[in-house]
């Protein structure tokens, strides 16, 4: 078992983060069934269309407050500097991505993939740092 | 930094284990503090000299 889970911080972690990734599962598909496609901007849409984003500020936050609790210092820091990475790695893609846009006609990256991107570049991180340690 | 760590455990016939639970941490902040890849705080190394009675510049030394 991996020494975090056995932090009192990352069982508060999973309890804000499991609710919070279960209402955005809920709030996409609401969102999809009630929003039809190409609806144009109303008081009932965007409330409908806030909720993911409210849901994924949620589970951010929760992220957040795991680095903030976490007891074992060294443990922190292995975390931060995945988050750092990840940080680098979403905000290169972005920079590049959006370059790209600029200057030629790929798809466009639609806004919301961000998070998500961050998130494999946690991944990224870990093996970054895995292979660094070996 | 260098450290005497992993000399005062062996003293105390301690596994990395047993001083990680002394001192309330990961095995793995151990092995990183002993081998040198993490520097602990100043909080984490009083409590590192409190658990082997000694002062914290008997256990860690300048490189």
């Amino acid at each position: 078992m991996h020494p975090i889970f056995r932090d009192p911080a990352y069982n508060r972690y999973l309890k804000r983060f499991i609710p919070a990734s279960v209402i955005y599962a809920m709030a996409i598909v609401l969102a999809s069934v009630m929003i039809p496609d190409k609806a144009s901007a109303s008081p009932m849409t965007i409330g409908i269309a806030l909720l993911p984003g409210l849901a994924c500020t949620i589970m951010i936050w929760a992220m957040a407050r795991l680095l903030v609790e976490m007891e074992d210092e060294y443990l922190r820091l292995i975390e931060i500097k995945k988050a750092l990475i990840a940080t680098g790695f979403a905000l290169a893609i972005a920079a590049t991505w959006g370059l790209l846009e600029l200057y030629t006609d790929v798809p466009k990256l639609p806004v919301f993939l961000m998070f998500p991107i961050w998130c494999g570049g946690l991944a990224v991180g870990q093996l970054w740092l895995k292979v660094k340690s070996a | 930094m260098k450290n005497r760590l992993k000399v005062l455990r062996a003293e105390r016939d301690w596994s990395q284990q047993d001083l990680a639970e002394r001192l309330a941490v990961s095995r793995q902040s151990v092995n990183a503090i002993e081998t040198g890849k993490y520097d602990p705080s100043l909080p984490l190394a009083f409590r590192i000299a409190d658990v082997f009675d000694k002062r914290i510049e008997d256990i860690f030394v300048r490189d």
